[in-house]
């Protein structure tokens, strides 16, 4: 058994057709169960700009207390569920933002706080800042303010519940089934060769929420570009250190 | 030992050819010299009137008069008080010279500076882009630079007129000055 053709797989399982949703009585019991659970543990990622992140740690700790709703600050974006963008997200920080909201697993729920991720507030102006957060990244929910007080973040965050509770807060679909649209967005401001480690359109087969949108001449363009990932260079030591 | 140093103050700045010398208050001296003698008045008041610490250097665009205006803040810890150095240089084709020599601390004022405005420092050890690593544009602080055509032109707005804004909007208030009624 030394190639992989040699290993037996199950040829009948394998052909059967994934059953329909709406076939299974259980499967919405079960989605139930599931949101109702999703919406009462959330991660919330401790990625913060601009001002608004100073009305989080109130929000957090004892005297409004996040956690008693099940909401917990998580420091990696691999293991986090709520991304909060407070405040103004310059172009640069747009980058990083995109990068991290990719590497989050779905569901994954986006909410904008402050005028500044709805229009660019006060930095409208600015030559520095993104203006339309909602251009770039799909937005669950905006909360907004100059800056919104923590309760108002509470109450936001409530609202995020309910709407993971139903089944309302499914914005991080849109993310694949209309990423040309968000990486023409992306390209427009960071010039053609932007890329991600991430490959998106690849989740979005995983996750069957392939559309006609999700595939265009934003994302030909980046196949044209694409580099191969590479591995990052290992080294034990430094190359001018010298073990003693 | 600080009454002589603020002697020795007064007549270095006595002496100095050219220095135009203003008294803010009791703490703030300015002085306007021009671009050639402005190293050599930094070099005196570091040498011999105890100004060890450069604040900070900072610059206006004066567009109309076709300057730029360098502010060098120099702050002394023994007779506590800050001196602030005006000179004007050329704005075409902005190139004048650094004080890396006298104070290390230029090295990175000198830097935003260039990046900024796009003066250069002759003698400064590194002028490569020090924020905005990822901007390709003109220096955006200089004033022939339309910051706001820039955001019309690269990014979009949302288009949010909620009912509330329409109700007041029939009512005659609203937004009284639009962005584009102030444009000239």
């Amino acid at each position: 058994m030394s190639t992989l053709d040699q290993i037996p797989v199950r040829h009948e399982a394998r052909a059967a057709e994934p059953q329909p949703r709406g076939r299974n009585p259980f499967a919405n019991v079960f989605d139930e169960l599931m949101n109702f659970a999703r919406s009462r543990s959330m991660f919330m990622l401790h990625y913060c700009t601009g001002c608004g992140a100073i009305e989080l740690p109130p929000a957090m700790t004892s005297r409004f207390d996040m956690e008693r709703l099940g909401i917990q600050p998580m420091v990696t974006p691999r293991q986090a569920d709520i991304l909060l963008i407070t405040g103004y997200v310059s172009i640069k920080t747009l980058k990083r933002v995109i990068l991290t909201y990719e590497q989050m697993p779905s569901p994954k729920y986006v909410i904008g706080i402050c005028s500044c991720t709805v229009n660019g507030g006060m930095y409208w102006q600015s030559y520095a800042t993104a203006k339309v957060l909602r251009d770039y990244m799909p937005v669950d929910m905006y909360i907004a303010g100059c800056m919104p007080r923590p309760e108002a973040v509470i109450t936001g965050l409530r609202q995020l519940m309910d709407d993971i509770k139903s089944g309302r807060a499914d914005a991080w679909k849109k993310y694949y089934q209309q990423y040309d649209h968000y990486l023409g967005n992306q390209q427009k401001l960071f010039g053609d060769h932007w890329q991600t480690p991430t490959d998106i359109i690849a989740e979005a087969k995983h996750y069957q929420l392939i559309t006609e949108q999700t595939l265009g001449k934003h994302t030909a363009l980046l196949e044209q570009h694409q580099k191969p990932l590479e591995p990052l260079e290992m080294r034990l030591k430094h190359k001018d250190h010298v073990l003693p | 030992m600080s009454t002589a140093l603020k002697v020795r103050l007064e007549q270095l700045l006595a002496q100095f050819e050219g220095a135009r010398v203003t008294r803010k208050n009791a703490r703030r001296i300015r002085v306007d010299v021009g671009s050639d003698a402005l190293p050599g008045l930094l070099e005196l008041l570091q040498g011999h009137a105890s100004y060890v610490h450069l604040s900070a250097i900072s610059c206006i665009d004066w567009i109309e008069a076709q300057q730029f205006e360098l502010v060098y803040h120099l702050w002394s810890y023994e007779t506590r008080t800050l001196v602030s150095a005006h000179t004007r240089i050329a704005r075409e084709p902005g190139v004048y010279l650094s004080v890396y020599d006298l104070y290390r601390p230029a090295a990175f004022f000198e830097r935003d500076i260039h990046e900024m405005f796009g003066v250069y420092f002759e003698g400064s050890p590194d002028m490569e882009k020090f924020i905005l690593t990822e901007w390709d544009g003109p220096p955006p602080m200089r004033k022939d630079f339309d910051s706001e055509a820039f955001v019309n032109q690269t990014f979009s707005w949302e288009q949010y007129r909620p009912q509330w804004l329409k109700d007041l909007e029939e009512e005659g208030g609203g937004i009284s000055i639009r962005p584009e009624d102030i444009r000239p």
